[in-house]
């Protein structure tokens, strides 16, 4: 079917765009026209009920740019009533407290050892064993806690400086006797073991103990 | 002697006033605004008028009968208009104008509209919101929408062939 000329005039006519003689010829048309009036008078109750009412049906919508959102806000923040949305704030809040906040008081949180001013580590517990306490004579062996897994062990012996610092696999190590003997009597010594994975990486550290070799008899 | 031939057109002037009432009374209302209570005499004055006049043959088929009436109610709109004018001249401004929807009939017809307006389908509703709610214009809305005018225009007759759709169920 023909579309009838004057029908792009209908919008322009009633959202009072159109002026003048186009406004009387468009008029005078649809005194003539059953079908331009007819769709005239259709829209006209659209564009009434859009102006009257506007607010109420578009509530909400304030554009394209936020069309894919809006919609998805409103499912969500309808949801809910808002003494169920208090509800469920407030659990939230507990929940984030709980978790942030008092679980990480009874966690046991990876040892901090302080290797020198600068370099301070958290790893794993390692924990000498023997000596810990002041020795009569030299020590045959260190001993320390094993940690599991393929790990080597570096042990630092120091008095004024390094004296003695070897590798093993195994959590304790024979004193070599040259070791032994550079070992004075009355002296203080401190030892400590540190681990490494097969990669090289630092995962753990024992803290520094002292022992003081007993008076020679 | 110049004789001057009287022309008559036959006119059902029954058939008349139902085809054209409706049509001068959205004039009426158009010009007058439904806020004004006499709208409605107006409507039937020229009603009225066009009776008589059509009876007095002084319509003789020049134009067609809905230009004779479109006519006849331009006329007396502008004189209904000069006339308030002239009475209304020296008093204050009215108060805010009702709600353009006054009778219950239109209430509720603009009520069951704007629920089904409501119910269309968002791309639908911003059409409509953009384009006779703001009043932008065809190419603005595309732009806005990022569609081209010509999808502006269908979905501006979608929308409508919808509404007509669900307000007659």
């Amino acid at each position: 079917m023909k579309k009838c000329q004057f029908e792009d005039h209908i919008d322009s006519y009633l959202l009072n765009k159109l002026e003048g003689e186009e406004k009387d010829i468009f008029e005078e048309h649809y005194f003539n026209c059953p079908k331009c009036f007819q769709k005239t008078h259709e829209r006209d109750e659209i564009i009434s009920a859009i102006k009257t009412r506007g607010v109420w049906i578009f509530k909400g919508e304030t554009g394209p740019a936020r069309r894919a959102f809006v919609p998805a806000f409103e499912r969500v923040t309808t949801f809910f009533t808002p003494r169920q949305w208090a509800t469920v704030a407030t659990a939230a809040a507990i929940l984030l407290v709980t978790v942030f906040g008092v679980l990480p008081q009874f966690r046991s949180s990876a040892p901090r050892f302080v290797l020198s001013e600068k370099d301070v580590v958290r790893g794993k517990t390692l924990s000498l064993i023997s000596p810990v306490i002041d020795v009569k004579t030299a020590p045959a062996f260190f001993e320390w806690t094993e940690l599991g897994g393929d790990v080597e062990y570096k042990i630092y012996v120091s008095n004024h400086g390094l004296l003695w610092t070897a590798t093993t696999k195994d959590n304790k190590i024979a004193v070599p006797d040259e070791i032994r003997q550079l070992m004075t009597p009355g002296e203080n010594y401190s030892w400590q073991v540190r681990a490494f994975s097969t990669k090289g990486t630092l995962i753990a550290v024992s803290s520094k103990v002292q022992f003081q070799l007993g008076p020679s008899e | 002697m110049i004789f001057v031939e009287k022309r008559t057109v036959e006119v059902d002037l029954e058939e008349v006033v139902v085809k054209y009432r409706p049509i001068v009374s959205f004039k009426v209302k158009k010009s007058l605004g439904t806020h004004t209570p006499d709208w409605e005499d107006v409507v039937n004055e020229i009603i009225t008028q066009v009776i008589e006049k059509v009876k007095k043959n002084e319509f003789r088929g020049d134009s067609s009968i809905g230009t004779f009436i479109y006519t006849i109610t331009t006329r007396r709109i502008v004189d209904f208009i000069r006339q308030k004018t002239k009475i209304l001249k020296g008093i204050p401004e009215p108060v805010p104008l009702p709600d353009p929807c006054d009778d219950a009939e239109s209430r509720e017809r603009a009520r069951v509209l704007a629920e089904a307006i409501k119910e269309l389908k968002p791309k639908f509703k911003e059409v409509l919101n953009l384009y006779y709610y703001q009043e932008l214009s065809r190419e603005e809305v595309a732009q806005k929408l990022g569609i081209s005018p010509r999808r502006v225009s269908e979905r501006l007759n979608y929308a409508q062939k919808l509404l007509r759709k669900m307000v007659k169920q």
